[in-house]
């Protein structure tokens, strides 16, 4: 059974439809990632499984019961806020047994758990100094062990660690997963960050414009993105607008592009006679091989150190190719090619 | 760097210079007139008080309505705090938390009635007192407009206050399952500490001070400290008496003021929450 079930949701504002018939289910132990740039209802998805906000129509269920018009207060849930919202009078301590102090926990089964808690997020040093006297990155574990310390059924993160530097970031999103698996929790978790999602997620679901865009495991929003949406947000993608012109045999296509004729072999057949397909940059290949052997002009040359970025003009549109050496400079004419399994067809526009 | 140290002793010079003029030298003479025995009087060729004694203090205690009026005024100034409390919270929780078009004319305009000068608020204000017929409960009166009268300082204090408070931390309240009596103590109550003090504060010390309308209702027989003070400066006008008056009337406030400034002070770090 699913630890989550949103069946056909829909949330307006007057008017504004900020979640569009959105279906998901979310597995008991899973932890999955809303991921989708601002203002594409990322938000006012969590809030409304926690109940800040009742649905215009469709179901909730968590733990298989239907949670329409339960209050907050009342639905084993615990959000990790961005903005941390600790309460600033209380000590740390004080912060992390607030949701036990709420229950009405016994005492000594409160200090056992503020224990465990206390060594999960590591601020035994800190319980008795208030939120302000900490930085951002204590603050962040204070939020996180007051949400663990009630032992949710599902925890949801709303963009945590937005407010952390990056290094630190990297650092935080690994405990968070330790932690989420050494409690076998339910997570939610809501960031535009598609490279926190990449690393975070058992499961990825890509919003826009309040509808799920597309779902699965990170590699398979990666490596098969469906939609020029998706494509161009989660990692970075050339995509061109493809013509198919014949089918060479079984999975395998010709088309026509901007950048000339190319060769597609694919699992899935495409969905119309024009559509776009990608490619990603790093799939590129230095020199000739293959069916789709190209040449362009580098436009501009950045050095990554693992390897370079290259933008290259092909018949008037602009390529880009990750490179792992490469000798040319700007203004050289370069080789190279790609794969026919790595041209992936998308879903026709509209 | 001498620039703005010259800038800074300059402005520490003007303080003091104005503290004098307003606080020490007053209440200097105050104290010293309070003093004079009523054997001497005090000429202006003495620079104090030939002679001195708590005469004028005894005698105000046993033989004036000095009692009754301070039992009146400090009745009458808690109860009109609380009372003006309890009205203007509504007001101020609609105001610092809802958002609707006009919100900010509201605002403006619930501040409006303190530019209308105290005497001809009382004036008119009275007249509805008697008109409903509530002018012959004195006090309940005085309550009743002291309470109305003041609710623009409390409304504009306490909405600042309500604005104050955060929608993240009354969520994270509720999220952790707090009903709503935890939910005011976690996510409001530290916000609006300091307004409803300052709010109590001010209100208390407007109406010790308020004359007008304790004057216009109480006339005759019920005191409050201000109308026995002015009452003191009509015919036998008496300074010796009049400075007695005043500083009963007017320590208490200084004592007050200097609370609700270690009060406002106190609040304020620990709200600013490091994030967000
Ligand atoms: N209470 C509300 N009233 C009206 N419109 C709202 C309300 N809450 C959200 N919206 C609108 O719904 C849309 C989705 O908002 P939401 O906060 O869910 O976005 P988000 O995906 O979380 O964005 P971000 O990444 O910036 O946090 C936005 O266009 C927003 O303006
Ligand atoms: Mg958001």
């Amino acid at each position: 059974m699913a630890a989550i079930s949103i069946i056909d949701l829909v949330m307006q504002f007057d008017g504004f439809t900020a979640v569009d018939h959105v279906s998901l289910d979310v597995g008991e132990g899973e932890f999955v990632t809303l991921l989708g740039p601002s203002g594409c209802g990322k938000t006012t998805l969590l809030n409304l499984i926690s109940g800040f906000l009742q649905p215009t129509s469709g179901r909730i269920e968590i733990g298989g019961k239907d949670v329409v018009g339960v209050p907050p207060e009342a639905r084993d849930t615990a959000i990790c806020f961005q903005s941390y919202a600790l309460f600033p009078h209380l000590s740390v301590q004080e912060n992390l047994i607030f949701g036990l102090r709420q229950k009405g926990t016994p005492r000594t089964q409160r200090n056992a758990r503020l224990e465990e808690i206390v060594g999960q997020v590591d601020l035994g040093a800190h319980l008795d100094k208030l939120p302000n006297q900490l930085s951002g990155g204590q603050q962040q574990r204070v939020a996180l062990g007051r949400a663990l310390a009630v032992r949710p059924f599902v925890i949801l993160f709303d963009e945590p660690l937005s407010n952390l530097d990056a290094k630190l970031r990297e650092q935080v999103r690994i405990e968070i997963r330790k932690i989420q698996r050494d409690f076998g929790l339910t997570a939610i978790y809501v960031t535009h960050d598609q490279a926190e999602a990449l690393a975070m997620s058992d499961r990825i679901f890509i919003m826009n414009n309040g509808r799920l865009e597309q779902s699965g495991a990170p590699e398979e929003i990666y490596y098969a993105p469906r939609t020029r949406f998706v494509a161009d947000f989660v990692g970075s993608a050339n995509i061109l607008d493809a013509e198919i012109t014949e089918e060479l045999s079984q999975g395998r296509w010709h088309v026509v592009t901007p950048i000339g004729p190319l060769e597609i072999q694919s699992k899935s057949a495409p969905r119309a006679k024009s559509l776009p397909i990608c490619w990603r940059p790093e799939t590129a290949i230095a020199g000739k091989e293959g069916p789709n052997a190209l040449t362009g002009t580098i436009t501009h040359r950045a050095f990554q150190g693992h390897f370079t970025d290259l933008i290259v003009d092909l018949g008037g549109t602009s390529q880009r190719l990750q490179v792992l050496r490469n000798a040319e400079g700007e203004g050289d004419k370069v080789d190279f090619s790609i794969m026919p399994h790595d041209l992936i067809f998308l879903e026709p526009d509209g | 760097m001498t620039t703005t140290y010259v800038l800074n002793r300059g402005l520490m010079i003007m303080l003091l210079i104005i503290c004098a003029l307003w606080l020490i030298i007053p209440f200097t003479m105050a104290v010293l007139w309070s003093l004079v025995d009523p054997s001497q009087p005090w000429t202006p060729e003495n620079l104090l008080p030939p002679a001195m004694s708590f005469y004028r203090w005894e005698f105000a205690w046993n033989n004036s309505l000095l009692q009754p009026a301070l039992l009146n005024s400090y009745l009458l100034a808690p109860s009109a705090a609380a009372l003006t409390l309890l009205l203007a919270m509504p007001t101020a929780f609609a105001l610092g938390r809802y958002q609707f078009t006009g919100r900010e004319l509201a605002k403006l305009l619930v501040l409006l009635p303190l530019v209308v000068p105290a005497f001809v608020t009382a004036i008119f204000f009275t007249s509805l007192l008697y008109q409903i017929g509530l002018a012959q409960y004195r006090f309940w009166a005085i309550l009743f407009a002291h309470a109305i009268l003041f609710l623009p300082f409390a409304i504009r204090i306490l909405t600042v206050s309500f604005e104050q408070v955060r929608q993240d931390h009354i969520d994270a309240a509720r999220d952790m399952g707090a009903r709503p009596w935890a939910r005011f103590r976690a996510a409001y109550w530290p916000a609006l500490k300091p307004g409803v003090l300052a709010s109590l504060l001010i209100v208390f010390i407007q109406s010790i001070e308020e004359f007008a309308i304790a004057y216009i209702v109480g006339q005759p027989g019920f005191v409050t400290i201000p109308t026995l003070l002015y009452s003191s400066l009509g015919q036998d006008f008496n300074r010796p008496n009049a400075a007695v008056l005043s500083l009963i009337l007017a320590v208490p406030n200084v004592l007050l003021m200097l609370l609700l400034e270690r009060f406002l002070k106190s609040a304020n770090p620990a709200l600013a929450s490091g994030k967000g």
